[in-house]
């Protein structure tokens, strides 16, 4: 079943899609992948991973309604 | 005041001071090692950097730094403090953008674990820079 996720862009993924967040609907975040490459191709550039209600993912997995995925740009601290 | 945190603008003089006075009341602590990271004026196509704009997911970062501290810690065995800010926002070249301070008993763990704190906080804490020219 697809679910409404809120998506939390970072860093470069911020100036590539040109917002803050976004919604989209996927059952996975698998699938959720393959949307956000879709949607914003200039995503297809960057090396990244994702957070799942603030915490880094692991492994892909089912979403649920409200999930919030952060999309996260390699880290640059320091 | 919380064991690491997220600072707005630069880490200043004045900030490093007060900080520099968390664990005082600790007299078993004989060595205190800290690590301060500044912003460097690089060239960038033929173009100098004068500041670095940081930005964090703030709600992962405060988890994620205070699993850098637990890590630091249970790796280290003499070391009773940890304490580390880093900048969002603008942060001209010159000034600090990360501050890292590890007190132990001895100096071994002291130096050694400052060090694997900045790595840490290198690979782990969600934080990225924008150079502004």
């Amino acid at each position: 079943m697809k679910n409404v996720v809120r998506v939390l862009w970072f860093g470069v993924a911020q100036e590539i899609t040109g917002s803050a967040e976004e919604e989209f609907m996927a059952e996975d975040t698998a699938v959720l992948r393959l949307q956000i490459l879709e949607r914003h191709p200039g995503m297809r550039t960057v090396n990244f991973r994702l957070a799942l209600n603030g915490t880094m993912l692991k492994k892909d997995g089912q979403l649920e309604e409200n999930d919030v995925i952060a999309v996260l740009p390699p880290f640059a601290g320091g | 005041m919380n064991d690491s945190f997220l600072v707005a603008g630069p880490i200043t003089p004045v900030l490093i001071s007060e900080l520099m006075t968390l664990g005082n009341d600790d007299t078993g602590a004989g060595a205190v090692s800290v690590f301060a990271g500044k912003v460097r004026d690089d060239e960038i196509e033929g173009k100098k950097v004068t500041a670095l704009e940081y930005s964090a997911y703030n709600e992962m970062a405060e988890k994620v730094a205070a699993e850098i501290i637990r890590t630091v810690k249970s790796a280290f065995s003499d070391v009773r403090k940890v304490v580390f800010v880093h900048s969002t926002g603008v942060v001209k070249a010159g000034e600090v953008s990360l501050f890292i301070m590890v007190t132990s008993g001895h100096r071994d763990h002291a130096i050694s674990a400052c060090r694997h704190t900045l790595e840490l906080i290198k690979e782990n804490l969600p934080v990225w820079k924008r150079e502004l020219f």
